[in-house]
């Protein structure tokens, strides 16, 4: 169907709504089954029952951004419902109360100088999926930790890249504080958290509102708060008694969604790795829990493509990479080596030039000793900064760097020799004893052989004739 | 509300028309987004119905000044007057039908799905329908075979399978008959309830003759009972109501449309405050009542007791239906439950299309005390209407000759869901044995 419209957070304002999003007369809503398969990968991932008949509301307040007056929602219904989330290092489970499909409203934007609120309807009617979770989490790091593990597992099923700060990922906390074996207290909403840094401050800064407002002997009330980024504390809303009536009806235009097992199935086999499957899977191949980690974290979310197609992540690019080769040698050279020169260009991982193949050829070169690790280098630096498709072999014979085959130690001979010859100070310094001195002649000759020389060779040949 | 708005798109069903070479002459008035029965509710004024009694012999501005029904009533007056062969209206509990009645022409409102409702100003999403006005049935049949056609766009639309479904279970129900010679085999049920003591006795005498004409083609007419029938006036207001309240929220004065600028010093503390001033302006007083209503309807407080409500009545009202037809609903999966004491059920049912023949416009006088025109009978009015309506089942109104003042008696032909094509066989069955009763 043509109007399954995304947009793209680099357009600009505005430029790209159907007259559906802007709630035109006349226009009906049409369910994108695209998100309905990543709602059902996400279900999956989360362990969560998907099922066979869920519905739509229309859920009902006025705002600017909300141009037909309602947010069709799964009010009633949802097609998801149970499931768990593993937090690694709480080592506890979260328990997920449902999992629904939404409509995303227009974004406003408050000019508090001109008094102007600006509407932006690029992602008015765009596929949401909320993700309510049980009361499950006991600190502010379990509940970073909680994001984070989610965000990952989005990630990896392609339902989000969530980004945060960016908005495609949002979330409302719940807060209460209670002591040891009585019930949870009263509960508080902070709404719209853009960051899980800002999430973690909101709930620590909330919790202990609510303890000082115990101490003093009064009560919480019930409220709807926002989070003040700079003040690094919450405030009120709106309060219970406030709280508007969202007169949930069913939706008349959209039927039932009607998933049948086949279909979960199906989705079922052909689910992207988890991250906990891709980690274990990484750490059975040889890698240090670091190293899998780092590899994983890398641009994370910048691999979601549109409507969830997955990219080439680091992890994939490991993968084709580490095939029949050295698994441990092959991430030092993606985690060391390609990472640190990308971060020294400000490149992502996803503008990476140095390709698969060019990438084993170098990790076969330096394995098998045809160039130094040193050379190895040279020639990945040489690669990004001209962004050439040669492959390293190639590159190693045209800048002569492979090592070369000095069988009888003849060059390493001559290069040793002309080395003492161009810095008779410094050699005869090393003959009155002074073996720091020796790193200097060591750097000639390592110069000379453009690298190709082994260093510790190089040394013992050079104490050789210095002692002649 | 919409004065000046130009929708950047065509509706579906008129691009199908354009399509099959239909000229669109123009729009035509209406009752303000659909809500009212007389016609009375619209910014452009009330339409007069066209029709004369034929002895009629007085200039045009001294004749009788009747409603042409409401809410598609400029379409039903525009047919009437040979201005068109065919006009579209939509009929969200009677809207084409009653004022095809009051004109003395061809309404019909096919089943619920059947024509795309991509384009069209929802009133209640669960219960427009595209409708169709027309001079006979031959006029109505063809264009309703241009629009009949499934369309991504409606998600509420009949899928082709549906749709196939429905057809064939009518060829092979229907195999035994021919109606070009007789309608041996046909069963027509009256249902009892559709004469509550509101009808005018005026009409009974055209009705009765219809009956007669079709006992005498061979078809055989029942007394049947639609025991849901009386509650499904206040099921109609409360989902219809609900479902506007929810379906014109979009009318804010944000996007598009009127626009009035609260004055200096107003409220600006909530969206709604400032929406209020566009909102009150805009809205005509009628569709201000409905939206009320229906925002009251789906009040955490009242839901339960309305709108739920109202949904369980709509429930009986289908039942009412399905239990009084032969055929099986083919929107249902499972084959009715045989009752085997219970009559073998019908085809179709017949019954008055309105309680009276058009009532007179109200005089200036009238329109002073507004309360006259907004009280009970207008909704009453309703009442054989809207069971099709909540149903979703195919229902047409075809003129049944003239009753004593000389204004035109319509009688209604319902059916299964999916036997659009029986409703409009039977109606030109009537069609043919009336005298041509327009002036």
């Amino acid at each position: 169907m043509q109007d399954a419209w995304t947009s793209d957070l680099s357009e600009p304002s505005n430029t790209h709504v159907s007259p559906f999003d802007a709630a035109f007369p006349g226009t009906l809503p049409h369910l994108n089954s695209r998100c309905v398969e990543l709602g059902v990968r996400t279900a999956i991932a989360l362990n969560s029952q998907v099922h066979n008949r869920s519905a739509f509301d229309r859920k009902h307040y006025f705002y600017s951004d909300l141009p037909s007056g309602y947010q069709i929602t799964q009010h009633y219904a949802p097609f998801a419902t149970g499931g768990t989330l593993q937090l690694q290092n709480a080592g506890k489970r979260v328990r997920i109360h449902q999992v629904q499909l939404e409509q995303d409203t227009g974004k406003s934007t408050f000019d508090s100088r001109r008094h102007i609120s600006s509407i932006d309807l690029n992602r008015a009617g765009t596929g949401l999926m909320e993700i309510v979770s049980e009361p499950d989490m006991r600190s502010p790091e379990e509940a970073g930790e909680y994001v984070r593990t989610l965000q990952a597992l989005l990630r990896s099923v392609g339902s989000s890249d969530g980004n945060m700060e960016q908005g495609s990922m949002r979330c409302d906390v719940n807060v209460s504080v209670h002591r040891p074996n009585e019930p949870f207290g009263t509960r508080c909403e902070i709404k719209n958290i853009n960051s899980v840094k800002f999430m973690m401050t909101a709930i620590a800064s909330e919790a202990f509102r609510h303890i000082e407002l115990r101490n003093r002997g009064l009560p919480v009330p019930q409220e709807t708060r926002g989070f003040d980024e700079e003040k690094a504390e919450t405030y009120a809303l709106r309060s219970k008694e406030d709280a508007p009536d969202y007169r949930y009806m069913p939706d008349p235009n959209l039927p039932p969604l009607l998933i049948d097992q086949a279909y979960v199935s199906r989705i079922r086999e052909q689910m992207p790795e988890l991250p906990n499957e891709t980690r274990t899977r990484l750490m059975k191949m040889g890698l240090s829990a670091r190293d899998a980690d780092v590899l994983m974290a890398v641009d994370t979310g910048r691999e979601v493509g549109y409507d969830g197609e997955l990219g080439q992540g680091a992890v994939a690019y490991f993968d084709q990479v580490a095939q029949e080769r050295d698994a441990k040698a092959v991430v030092n050279w993606i985690t060391h080596e390609l990472l640190g020169q990308l971060a020294l260009r400000h490149e992502v991982f996803k503008d990476n030039v140095f390709s698969v193949t060019q990438m084993g050829d170098l990790v076969d070169l330096v394995q098998t000793k045809r160039i130094t690790g040193t050379s190895g280098k040279t020639i990945l630096r040489h690669i990004l900064t001209h962004r050439s498709n040669e492959m390293p072999s190639a590159l190693a014979a045209k800048l002569q760097l492979l090592v070369s085959t000095d069988t009888d130690g003849s060059a390493l001979e001559e290069w040793c020799t002309q080395a003492i010859e161009a810095m008779p100070r410094e050699s005869e310094a090393v003959r009155k004893g002074n073996m720091n001195v020796l790193n200097k002649l060591l750097g000639h000759v390592m110069r000379c052989s453009r690298g190709r020389a082994d260093a510790q060779a190089a040394r013992t040949a050079l104490q050789r004739l210095l002692a002649q | 509300m919409l004065e000046g708005f130009r929708s950047p798109f065509d509706a579906t069903v008129v691009e199908l028309l354009q399509r099959a070479g239909a000229r669109i002459i123009g729009k035509a008035n209406c009752d303000e987004f659909g809500m009212g029965s007389l016609n009375l509710h619209s910014a452009h004024g009330a339409v007069v119905n066209p029709h004369q009694p034929p002895s009629s012999s007085r200039p045009w501005e001294e004749r009788e000044q009747r409603s042409a029904g409401g809410s598609s009533g400029g379409s039903a007056a525009a047919v009437a007057a040979s201005m068109a062969h065919v006009a579209l209206g939509t009929d969200t509990g009677g809207s084409v039908r009653l004022p095809a009645s009051y004109c003395g022409v061809v309404g019909f409102k096919p089943s619920y799905g059947i024509l795309s409702r991509w384009g069209i100003v929802s009133y209640a999403d669960s219960l427009d329908c595209v409708g169709l006005l027309g001079r006979d049935t031959t006029y109505v049949g063809q264009a309703f075979d241009v629009l009949s056609q499934y369309d991504h766009k409606d998600p509420s639309a009949a899928t082709p399978d549906t749709r196939q479904k429905a057809v064939d279970a009518l060829n092979t129900h229907a195999k035994d008959w021919n109606f070009a010679s007789s309608l041996q085999g046909l069963r027509i049920g009256v249902p009892q309830e559709y004469f509550p003591s509101e009808l005018d006795r005026k009409i009974l005498k055209p009705f009765r003759s219809v009956v007669d004409i079709l006992t005498s083609l061979g078809a055989s007419v029942i007394p049947v009972n639609m025991p849901s029938t009386p509650y499904a006036l206040s099921a109609y207001y409360v989902i219809a109501s609900a479902e506007a309240s929810s379906n014109l929220a979009r009318y804010d004065g944000i996007q598009y449309g009127l626009r009035v600028e609260p004055p200096p010093g107003s409220d600006l503390t909530k969206t709604s405050k400032i929406y209020a001033h566009t909102r009150s302006q805009g809205f005509g007083s009628e569709v201000r009542k409905r939206i009320l209503l229906g925002t009251y309807a789906l009040t955490a407080d009242a839901f339960d007791n309305y709108f739920l409500q109202a949904q369980r009545l709509r429930q009986l009202v289908r039942q009412d239906f399905d239990n009084v037809f032969r055929m099986a609903n083919p929107l249902k999966d499972l084959p009715p439950v045989s009752q085997p004491d219970a009559h073998p059920g019908v085809d179709v049912l017949l019954h008055p299309s309105a309680i009276r023949t058009a009532p007179h416009l109200p005089s200036p006088a009238d329109e002073a005390d507004s309360s006259q025109t907004d009280s009970l009978p207008s909704y009453v009015q309703d009442v054989l209407t809207v069971p099709a309506s909540l149903a979703g089942v195919p229902a047409i109104s075809v003129p049944a000759g003239l009753a004593e003042d000389g204004w035109p008696v319509g009688v209604s032909v319902v059916s299964q869901w999916g036997c659009d094509k029986l409703v409009l066989d039977v109606a030109k069955a009537i069609e043919q044995h009336i005298p041509p009763s327009s002036s």
